[in-house]
C-alpha cells in the first residue's frame, strides 16, 4: 500500500458508517456480513460457479448475531458485500433493574441505563445467577447496526 | 432299539418348546444309543440356540459351547454329522446338517463369534483346533455334499429339493475360504510364501489400494490336495455351466441363490490361483456374453482376482490354449464393450456398469503398476501394448464426449462435486497407467485432440459458443497431465519411466512427441496472457486445468537439475539400451533446462500465474491452483529460485505484493501462502545479505502500517471498523506467511520483522480481545514466528522473545478465563466454544516451540547468561494456560494430542517442577492425566505412561537420596475436610494395573506400560504387595489361582531384576510384564 493511504481515520463517532463493502470472495468463515440487513456472523462459506464455465459465487450461511436466526445469501464472489461494523463494548454491572434494564459503568466513571436484558429465559437466568451470586461482574456489549445485546460476562472478581 | 428311537422326536418336540429342555437335549446326546435322535438332538440344539441365543444364560452358553468340542464322544458326535451332511439320513437333515456346520464355524471365527464371557484363552484353543484339526474336513464334507447332488440337480429341468442343499454346500465351503488362516500359513513361512506351492508366475506384491474388494485365500500348503488336486474345480465350473442353461427353466434365475454361490465360489478360486480355468470357453462364457449386471460384474471381479495373483505375461497366456487371442485382449474388447454402454446409455440407473468398469479398471491397474515402478514396459505382451492403445483411444473419446455433454449442466451441487474429485483423480490415474503401457500412441492421439481443439476455438471466436469444447480441454488437459507426469506430493517426481525408455530413436529434440506436446499447451496457455482471449476463451474452470498442468508438469520437466537426471534406471535392460534411454531422457529434459528454452517457460509460467491473481477477481478456487500449487512447487527447488528473482516479472509481482493494494483483494490464507512463496524464493539470491535485504523490502511495509496504526491514540475508536480489521487480518497472515519461510539466510530479516511488531502484537490483542479471527491470526504468527526463530536466538534475543510470550499468555489468560458467551443462538456458542480451543491449541504450541530451545539451540552462548530458564517459562506458560483447559475441551482430539505431548515432554524434562505445583493446579494436572490414562487414542495413552515414568522415577530416585520427592502429593495428606487422601503414585498404580489386566489397549503400550509400572511398584512396594493379594484372593479356581502367584512372582524377580532404575533393568521389567500378560491375560480377560 502506498504511503497516502496510511489513514485510520475514524468516521466521526456519531455518524460512523453502519457498513462496509468488502468484496464477497475475502470474506471468512468467523467474520461478519450483512444478509437481509441483518448483522450475521459467517459460520460457513462455500464457493460453486454459475454454470460450468462461469464466474466463482459465494454462497454465505449467516448466523444473526442478536437474534440467533440463521440467513443465507449467494452473492458473486468479485461482487462486494456489506459488512457490518460490529462493536464490543466492557461494562462493569452495578446493578439489574426490576423492569428488566441493566445499569452499567462505563470507562469514564458514567453509568449507561439504557440497555435492556435480554428476553430470552435462559440468557437471563445466566446472567442474574452471575449477579446474584455476588461476583465482580463484566458484560460485554456488542452493538452493531443500532442495536446493542449483551454477549458476554466475566467474572473479575479477586480469587 | 425302536424305543430310544422314539425318544429322539420325543425330546425334539420337548426341547423346542422350552429353553431349558437344552439340557435334556445334552443328555440326550451323550446318551441316546441312536444315532438319528442323537443327531436330531442337535440339531434342535443348534435351532434353539440360534433362535433363542441371546436369551442364553452365559451359564448355557458356556455348557454348549463346551459340549459342542468336549463332549465324551466328540468323534461319535462328529461321525453323526458327517453321515448327516452326506445324505445318508435324506436331504433334510443333509441341509441342516450343513447348516450346523456353518453356523459351527462362523461362532468359531472370532470376528463373528457371540460374546460369551468366556476367557479368551479358551477362544484361542477352539480357534486353533477348528481350523488345524476340522476346517479341512468340513470342507470336503461340504464338497462331497455338493457333489452328490450335481447330477440331480443337472438332470432334473425343474427345482428340486437338492438345490437347497447345494447351496448350502457352496456356501459353507466359501465361508470356510474366507476364514482368516493363521496356524497353517506360518508354517510355510520360511520356505516360501504359500501360494507359491500352487503355482509358478504368482506375484508376491499384493499391497496396491483397490476401488473394489479382493479377498486374497490363503489357506496355506495342506489344502493344495482338497483345493487343486482333486479337480473340483472342473465340476464347479461344470456345475455352473449346466445352470447357466437352466435359467429359463422355473426355479433357475440369474440371481438365484444357488447360482451366485456357485459364482461367488468361482471368484474366490481365481483368487487362490490365476491358472485354475483348465478350458478357457468357461471364462469366455463367464463374461463375454455381456447379459447384464450380476454374471457380468462376478465375471469381472474373477478377472481382477486372477490378476491380482499372476504376472502380465502369465495372466496373458492364460487364454492363450483355448483361443486365437490372449487375456488381455479379451479384457479390453470387454472394458471397451462396457465403456460404450457408459456411452450411449448415461443414466443413474445403470450402475452396474459402473462398477463394471471400476473393477475392471482395477484390474489393468493390479496388471500395470508393478511394471512402471521398476520400468519393465518391455515384457508386457506387445498383443496387451495394442490392447492398452485401442482402450485408450476409447477411454479419450469417452471422456471427451461425457465432457461436452456436460458442459451446459450446472453443478449446483458442489458438496457432491467435491467427493467425486478424488474419484475422478483415481481414475485419471488408472487412465494414465493404460496410456503408459501404449505411450507411443497415447501421446501423439493427445497431441492431435489439443490440436484439434484449439483450431476450433479460434475458428469459432465470437462465432458459436465454445462451452462445450472448453470442458472438452479440461479434460484433455487432466488426462495428459496425468499421463505427462506422476504427483510429485512430497517428493520430486522423475520422468515417468514409460516416457525415459521410450522414443529412444528421436534424433531432433524439439520433434520429440513429448515436446510437441507439451509446447503446444504452453502455448496455448500463454494466449490467456492476451486480454481478449482471455475474455473469449479461458473461463475460470479452464484456467484452473491450466493452472494444475502447469504445476504438475513444471515439477517434472522444467530445469530438472543435472544430478536428478542420473539416477539410475535398474534392472532388465542391456547396457546399450539402457544408454539410448539415457540419451533420451536427457535430450528431453534438456530442452525445457535453464540453457534451453526453460528460462521463456519459467517466464511465461510466472506471467500467467500473476494474471490469474489479478485479473480472476473473486475466483478463490483458481487461485488456490496458482497459490498453492503452481508457485509452491516452483519455489521448492533453488536452482528455479536462481532464475526467478531474476526475472522482471517475478520483481513485479513481488512489488505489486508488497506496495500496492490490489493484492489485498486475494483470499487471506492465500496472501499468507503468496508471502511465504516471495520469501522462500530468497533462497535464489547470491548471499545471505542480498536474501535478508531482499526479505525487508518486502515485509518492511507491512510492519511499519501495524506499528504506525497500534501507536494511534484513538486505536480504540476506528479498530473495529470492518475496513480496518480485513487490513490487520491481511498483513498479519503475510507476516505469518513470511514467518513460515524461514530458512537460516533469512533468519536475520525474519527476526527483526517480528522484533519490530512484538509491541504491536500486545496492543492488538488488547484492541481485539473479543474479536476472535483476530485473536488467532495474532497467536498463530507468534507461534510460527518463534518456532521458526527460537533455536537460532542469542541469549539476549531469547530473554526478549521469552518476556514477549509471556506477557502475550498472561494477557491472554486475563481476557478469558472465566469468561462465558451469552448467545440465544446455539452453534454460535458452539463456534465460540471452537474458537477457544483453536486460541488454546495455539498457546500450548507456543509453549512448546519455547521448549525446543532447550533441546536445539544454534546460538553462540547458553540462554543461562542472560537469566533465562526455559524451565520456568514452560512451567509458568502451564500454570497459565491449564486452568483454561476443561475436560470439555479435551475432547477435541488435536487439543488433546497437544496438551498431553506438552505434559508429557514437561514432566520428563523437569519433573522437579511438579513437586512446587500447589494442589489445585497439581489436581487439575492429574485429573487430565486420568482422562488421558483412558483415552481411545493410543497415542495419547503413551504420552500419559510416559508422564507416569516421569513422576514416579524422579520420586523415587529423589527419596532414596534422602529428599522429599513429591512430598506430600506422594504420600497422601489430609484434605481440608480432615479426609485422607490417598497418595498420587499408589493411585495410578492401581488403576494402571487395572487397565492392563482388565481392559482393552494396544499391544504396543505394553513396553512404555511396562516403563511406568517399574517405577510405581518400587515406589509403592506395600500397595502392590496388597493388590496382588486381592487379586489371588478374587480367583476361584485353584490351578488358575497357582498360576496367577507365581506370574505375580516372577514379574517382579525374574531375568535378576534389580530395584535400581537403569536401562537394563527397565529392559527387564519390559521382558517380565510381557510374559506375565500372556501368561495371566487368557485367563483374566473375558470375552
Amino acid at each position: 500500500m502506498s504511503d497516502e493511504e496510511h489513514h485510520f481515520e475514524s468516521k466521526g463517532d456519531a455518524g460512523a458508517s453502519k457498513t462496509y463493502p468488502q468484496q464477497a470472495g475475502t470474506i471468512r468463515k468467523n467474520g461478519y456480513i450483512v444478509i437481509k440487513a441483518r448483522p450475521c456472523k459467517v459460520v460457513e462459506v462455500s464457493t460453486s460457479k454459475t454454470g460450468k464455465h462461469g464466474h466463482a459465487k459465494c454462497h454465505f450461511v449467516g448466523i444473526d448475531i442478536f437474534n440467533g436466526k440463521k440467513l443465507e445469501d449467494i452473492v458473486p464472489s468479485s461482487h462486494n458485500c456489506d459488512v457490518p461494523h460490529v462493536n464490543r463494548t466492557d461494562y462493569q454491572l452495578i446493578d439489574i433493574s426490576e423492569d428488566g434494564f441493566v445499569s452499567l459503568l462505563t470507562e469514564n466513571g458514567n453509568t449507561k441505563d439504557d440497555l435492556r436484558l435480554p428476553t430470552d429465559d435462559n440468557l437471563l437466568t445466566q446472567i442474574k445467577d452471575g449477579f446474584a451470586e455476588g461476583k465482580d461482574l463484566v458484560v460485554s456489549v456488542m452493538s452493531a447496526m443500532g442495536e446493542e445485546q449483551i454477549c458476554a460476562l466475566k467474572d473479575i472478581g479477586p480469587k | 432299539m425302536q424305543g430310544s428311537s422314539d425318544r429322539g422326536p420325543a425330546d425334539l418336540t420337548q426341547l423346542q418348546a422350552t429353553m431349558q429342555a437344552i439340557e435334556i437335549a445334552c443328555s440326550s446326546i451323550q446318551n441316546s444309543q441312536v444315532a438319528n435322535a442323537r443327531f436330531q438332538a442337535a440339531a434342535a440344539i443348534r435351532d434353539a440356540a440360534i433362535r433363542e441365543w441371546g436369551l442364553l444364560t452365559s451359564d448355557d452358553k458356556k455348557s454348549l459351547i463346551r459340549l459342542d468340542f468336549a463332549a465324551a464322544e466328540k468323534e461319535a458326535f462328529m461321525y453323526e454329522v458327517k453321515q448327516a451332511v452326506l445324505g445318508v439320513h435324506g436331504v433334510d437333515v443333509q441341509f441342516t446338517g450343513i447348516n450346523f456346520l456353518e453356523s459351527l464355524v462362523s461362532e468359531f471365527s472370532p470376528s463373528t463369534s457371540t460374546a460369551m464371557g468366556l476367557p479368551r484363552e479358551f477362544h484361542e484353543q477352539c480357534l486353533k483346533s477348528l481350523e488345524l484339526e476340522y476346517l479341512k474336513t468340513f470342507y470336503c464334507w461340504a464338497q462331497d455334499a455338493a457333489v452328490s447332488v450335481t447330477s440331480r440337480i443337472i438332470e432334473s429341468h425343474s427345482a428340486v429339493p437338492e438345490v437347497k442343499v447345494c447351496t448350502a454346500a457352496l456356501r459353507l465351503m466359501l465361508q470356510i475360504l474366507n476364514w482368516d488362516f493363521r496356524y497353517n500359513t506360518n508354517m510355510a513361512k520360511g520356505a516360501k510364501p504359500s501360494m507359491d506351492v500352487f503355482n509358478d508366475g504368482v506375484r508376491h506384491d499384493i499391497a496396491s489400494p483397490k476401488r473394489s474388494e479382493c479377498i486374497l485365500v490363503q489357506p496355506g500348503p495342506s489344502w493344495r490336495d482338497v483345493l487343486i488336486s482333486s479337480g473340483h474345480i472342473g465340476w464347479l465350473l461344470g456345475l455352473y455351466g449346466a445352470l447357466r442353461q437352466k435359467f429359463s427353466c422355473e426355479g433357475y434365475w440369474l440371481d438365484c441363490p444357488v447360482a451366485v454361490s456357485a459364482r461367488k465360489l468361482i471368484v474366490q478360486f481365481c483368487s487362490l490361483t490365476g491358472t485354475i480355468f483348465p478350458s478357457g470357453k468357461n471364462l469366455t462364457s463367464l463374461s463375454l456374453p455381456l447379459i447384464i449386471s450380476s454374471e457380468m460384474l462376478d465375471g469381472c471381479r474373477a478377472l481382477l482376482s486372477m490378476a491380482t495373483v499372476t504376472t502380465p505375461t502369465v495372466f496373458d497366456q492364460l487364454l492363450k490354449s483355448v483361443s486365437p487371442f490372449g487375456t488381455l485382449t479379451l479384457l479390453s474388447t470387454l472394458m471397451c464393450e462396457v465403456i460404450k454402454v457408459l456411452m450411449t446409455k448415461n443414466t443413474e440407473e445403470e450402475t452396474w456398469s459402473w462398477m463394471a468398469r471400476d473393477i475392471l479398471l482395477d484390474t489393468w491397474t493390479t496388471l500395470l503398476i508393478p511394471m512402471h515402478s521398476i520400468g519393465e514396459n518391455a515384457r508386457f505382451p506387445s498383443e496387451g501394448i495394442n490392447a492398452a492403445a485401442n482402450l485408450f483411444a476409447l477411454i479419450v473419446e469417452a471422456e471427451l464426449r461425457a465432457a461436452s455433454a456436460s458442459a451446459f449442466n450446472d453443478d449446483e451441487d458442489s458438496q457432491y462435486l467435491q467427493a467425486s474429485i478424488s474419484a475422478m483423480d483415481e481414475r485419471l490415474s488408472s487412465y494414465a497407467l493404460i496410456a503408459r503401457a501404449a505411450i507411443d500412441v497415447a501421446i501423439p492421439l493427445l497431441t492431435r485432440l489439443f490440436t484439434e481443439r484449439f483450431a476450433r476455438l479460434h475458428q469459432g471466436k465470437g462465432i458459436t459458443d465454445p462451452t462445450e469444447t472448453l470442458e472438452e480441454l479440461y479434460s484433455l488437459l487432466l488426462i495428459t497431465g496425468h499421463v505427462l507426469a506422476d504427483e510429485g506430493e512430497g517428493e520430486t517426481p522423475s520422468v515417468p519411466m514409460a516416457i525415459q525408455t521410450h522414443f529412444v530413436d528421436i534424433v531432433e529434440t524439439h520433434k520429440h512427441p513429448v515436446v510437441v506436446l507439451s509446447s503446444t499447451i504452453i502455448r496455448f496457455a500463454e494466449q490467456s496472457l492476451d486480454q481478449e482471449m482471455r475474455m473469449s476463451v479461458f473461463s475460470p474452470r479452464l484456467m484452473e486445468a491450466v493452472i494444475w498442468f502447469l504445476a504438475r508438469w513444471s515439477s517434472t520437466y522444467l530445469m530438472v537439475p543435472e544430478e536428478c537426471r542420473e539416477d539410475n534406471c535398474n534392472s532388465g535392460y542391456d547396457h546399450e539400451s539402457w544408454l539410448r534411454s539415457q540419451h533420451s531422457r536427457k535430450a528431453l529434459l534438456s530442452f525445457f533446462g535453464q540453457h534451453n528454452q526453460g528460462k521463456p517457460v519459467l517466464d511465461v509460467i510466472v506471467r500467467i500465474s500473476m494474471m490469474t491473481l489479478i485479473s480472476y477477481p473473486g475466483e478463490k478456487d483458481l487461485q488456490a491452483l496458482t497459490c498453492y500449487q503452481l508457485l509452491h512447487s516452483l519455489v521448492r527447488r533453488k536452482n528455479v529460485c536462481t532464475h526467478l528473482v531474476a526475472f522482471d516479472s517475478w520483481r513485479e509481482l513481488a512489488n505489486t505484493f508488497a506496495n500496492g493494494r490490489t493484492l489485498f483483494s486475494l483470499h487471506s490464507t492465500h496472501q499468507r501462502s503468496l508471502a511465504q512463496t516471495l520469501v522462500l524464493s530468497a533462497s535464489g539470491m547470491r548471499n545471505s545479505e542480498a536474501s535478508n535485504q531482499y526479505v525487508r523490502d518486502l515485509t518492511s511495509h507491512m510492519t511499519a502500517y501495524l506499528v504506525e496504526m497500534s501507536n494511534k491514540n484513538d486505536l480504540k475508536n476506528f479498530s473495529q471498523q470492518p475496513d480496518i480489521i480485513l487490513s490487520v487480518s491481511c498483513l498479519l497472515e503475510r507476516l505469518r506467511g513470511a514467518a513460515r519461510a524461514l530458512e537460516p539466510r533469512t533468519q536475520k530479516a525474519i527476526y527483526e520483522m517480528g522484533f519490530s511488531v512484538m509491541n504491536s502484537v500486545l496492543v492488538l490483542l488488547e484492541v481485539y480481545k473479543h474479536e476472535f479471527a483476530v485473536v488467532y491470526l495474532l497467536l498463530k504468527f507468534v507461534v510460527d514466528w518463534v518456532d521458526g526463530e527460537i533455536i537460532y536466538l542469542e541469549a539476549q534475543e531469547t530473554a526478549i522473545v521469552v518476556d514477549f510470550c509471556m506477557r502475550l499468555l498472561q494477557l491472554y489468560s486475563s481476557h478469558n478465563i472465566g469468561k462465558i458467551s451469552v448467545s440465544l443462538s446455539s452453534s454460535l456458542l458452539s463456534e465460540a466454544k471452537t474458537e477457544m480451543y483453536k486460541d488454546l491449541r495455539a498457546l500450548l504450541q507456543l509453549i512448546a516451540n519455547l521448549c525446543s530451545k532447550d533441546m536445539v539451540d544454534f546460538s553462540s552462548d547458553s540462554i543461562e547468561t542472560q537469566g533465562t530458564s526455559i524451565s520456568q517459562v514452560v512451567y509458568f506458560g502451564l500454570h497459565i494456560v491449564t486452568p483454561l483447559i476443561s475436560l470439555d475441551l479435551l475432547k477435541y482430539p488435536k487439543l488433546c494430542h497437544d496438551y498431553f505431548s506438552l505434559l508429557s515432554h514437561m514432566l520428563e524434562v523437569y519433573p522437579e517442577m511438579v513437586a512446587q505445583l500447589n494442589n489445585e493446579a497439581f489436581a487439575h494436572v492429574l485429573g487430565t492425566l486420568d482422562f488421558g490414562l483412558h483415552h481411545q487414542d493410543t497415542e495419547v495413552v503413551d504420552m500419559c505412561l510416559k508422564v507416569l515414568k516421569a513422576l514416579a522415577s524422579y520420586h523415587y530416585k529423589e527419596t532414596s537420596i534422602g529428599k522429599i520427592g513429591l512430598g506430600s502429593h506422594a504420600s497422601g495428606f489430609k484434605d481440608s475436610d480432615g479426609k485422607f487422601q490417598e497418595g498420587i503414585l499408589s493411585r495410578f498404580l492401581r488403576s494402571l494395573l487395572q487397565l492392563l489386566l482388565f481392559e482393552d489397549y494396544s499391544t504396543d503400550l505394553v513396553g512404555i506400560a511396562a516403563d511406568a509400572l517399574f517405577p510405581l511398584i518400587l515406589c509403592e512396594q506395600g500397595v502392590y504387595q496388597r493388590l496382588g493379594q486381592e487379586l489371588a484372593d478374587s480367583q476361584a479356581n485353584p490351578t488358575l489361582k497357582s498360576r496367577l502367584v507365581n506370574a505375580l512372582q516372577s514379574l517382579t524377580s525374574s531375568n535378576q531384576l534389580s530395584p535400581t532404575l537403569d536401562r537394563i533393568n527397565y529392559q527387564r521389567f519390559r521382558k517380565n510384564l510381557h510374559s506375565f500378560l500372556i501368561e495371566v491375560h487368557g485367563f483374566l480377560r473375558t470375552m
